[in-house]
């Protein structure tokens, strides 16, 4: 009776193999068998002749002499790196099949546990210090930072009114704010207006001196000028200059 | 479950540090990889080292393996790689002048090597098994045999041959199971300790 239950046994679990084999066998089904497959070396002698089989099936050369390949295999990824923690189940852990890593495994598995860390945080370090550039260079470019004024300037922390400042000041529509007491914090921020081209350079000189010279320098260059100017602030171009008139010839799409 | 899911079980597997798992993979696809290397080389001694080191590529590899494609495909990639890889690395390799080609022995080594691919004991092996398993097929009652033709020969999954059959899945993973059962035991009948050990018999 025990051995007939046995049997039963047997028989769903060669018939699970198979299944499984095709890949036709039920998730759960399939993650239980081959945990048990990992330490029952007469199941997987099975699994390799279901191989097989199928492979004399198609006719397929060499059929006997490949099962060679898979115990080479198999002792040479004994000497390699043992992936995630190694302990995928306690069965896992006492096969026979289970190698340890070797010392030069190891050295290449911390390795490329260091690589894997590090490249992230080299890119991160890239980045970092790519933006920190950036905003050194606009800092030299803009001048003092009109964002921040501390008590270490006190002087740059004037307001200054629209009709004294034109299109120059990047301080703009900017309410005066009390100062506190210093504490190491800055007194107050100014939240700068939306961009406005106003903050990079007057222009108005610029156009002045092209309009100037407008009749001694060459129709390119000219132009390129002029391209220049409109670009940053259309309205600092003379609309009735001479100029004017040779960059909407030259330049057809210019405002 | 696809082929697919149930090979990704074993690749999870491998992820989480059980090296048998690979093994199954090896087993389950060696003789397709050999077959697939066949194909830039002639010699099977060469393909079986080829196949192997690919292999090893893959357990390499494995942890990139993401399971966007099948593993076979994947496997398939880096075969076919390993192949040309070798192709041109041996044409790359100074050929050989030191052989003397008056030598009796040597020479029929060089002709062998160039004329027959497969050894006597490989070709004799298979043959024997090819036997076994035809003969198996044919000894099959027709329920179990054309299952098992359309799985292995057809490529066709369980729920296809069920509509070919007109039979229950579950019919058809039975069917398929008994035959492959029924071949088995004749392959054990003939070779005693199974044929999962043959490099001891080669």
């Amino acid at each position: 009776m025990t051995d007939e239950r046995q049997n039963e046994s047997h028989l769903e679990r060669d018939s699970q193999l198979s299944a499984m084999f095709d890949g036709e066998l039920p998730g759960a089904e399939c993650e239980l068998l081959a945990r048990r497959l990992t330490r029952d070396e007469a199941l997987r002698a099975q699994w390799s002749r279901f191989s097989m089989i199928g492979a004399a099936l198609r006719n397929e050369r060499g059929v006997a002499l490949h099962d060679r390949i898979a115990w080479r295999v198999s002792s040479m990824v004994a000497q390699e790196v043992t992936y995630g923690d190694g302990t995928v189940d306690s069965a896992a852990a006492t096969s026979t099949n289970t190698a340890v890593a070797g010392p030069a495994s190891a050295r290449v598995s911390a390795s490329a546990r260091w690589a894997r860390f590090t490249r992230p945080v080299a890119g991160i370090g890239i980045a970092a210090g790519v933006a920190a550039m950036s905003i050194m260079w606009l800092r030299a470019d803009v001048g003092p930072d009109p964002m921040l004024a501390s008590n270490a300037a006190p002087e740059t922390s004037v307001v200054l009114t629209p009709e004294a400042t034109g299109s120059t000041v990047a301080l703009n529509d900017t309410a005066p704010v009390t100062r506190a007491p210093s504490n190491g914090e800055p007194d107050f921020y100014v939240t700068p207006a939306p961009s406005s081209s106003a903050s990079i350079a007057p222009p108005a000189r610029l156009a002045n001196y092209v309009v100037a010279h407008s009749e001694y320098s060459g129709p390119l260059s000219r132009r390129m000028a002029l391209l220049g100017l409109v670009a940053t602030d259309p309205d600092a171009v003379p609309a009735d200059s001479d100029a004017d008139a040779d960059a909407d010839a030259g330049a057809p799409d210019a405002p | 479950m696809t082929v697919e899911e149930s090979d990704l079980v074993l690749v999870k597997r491998v992820q989480r540090g059980d090296k048998t798992a690979f093994d199954l993979l090896v087993r389950k696809y060696q003789h397709k990889v050999v077959k697939l290397v066949l194909r830039y080389v002639r010699n099977p001694a060469e393909a079986e080292d080829i196949a192997q080191e690919a292999f090893i590529k893959a357990y390499r590899a494995l942890p990139q393996f993401r399971g966007d494609s099948a593993f076979y495909t994947w496997m398939y990639r880096i075969a076919i790689n390993t192949a040309k890889n070798s192709l041109a690395s041996r044409d790359r390799s100074p050929i050989r002048y030191d052989l003397d080609l008056n030598d009796p022995e040597e020479s029929h080594s060089v002709q062998t090597k160039l004329q027959d691919p497969d050894t006597p004991e490989g070709m004799a092996l298979t043959e024997e098994i090819r036997q076994i398993v035809n003969s198996a097929i044919d000894a099959l009652p027709e329920e179990l045999k054309t299952a098992i033709v359309l799985r292995e020969l057809d490529g066709l999954s369980y729920e296809d041959i069920a509509a070919a059959m007109e039979c229950p899945v579950g019919t058809v993973r039975s069917r398929i199971f008994r035959a492959r059962e029924a071949i088995d035991k004749r392959l054990r009948e003939v070779f005693e300790g199974g044929l999962g050990r043959t490099e001891e018999m080669v």
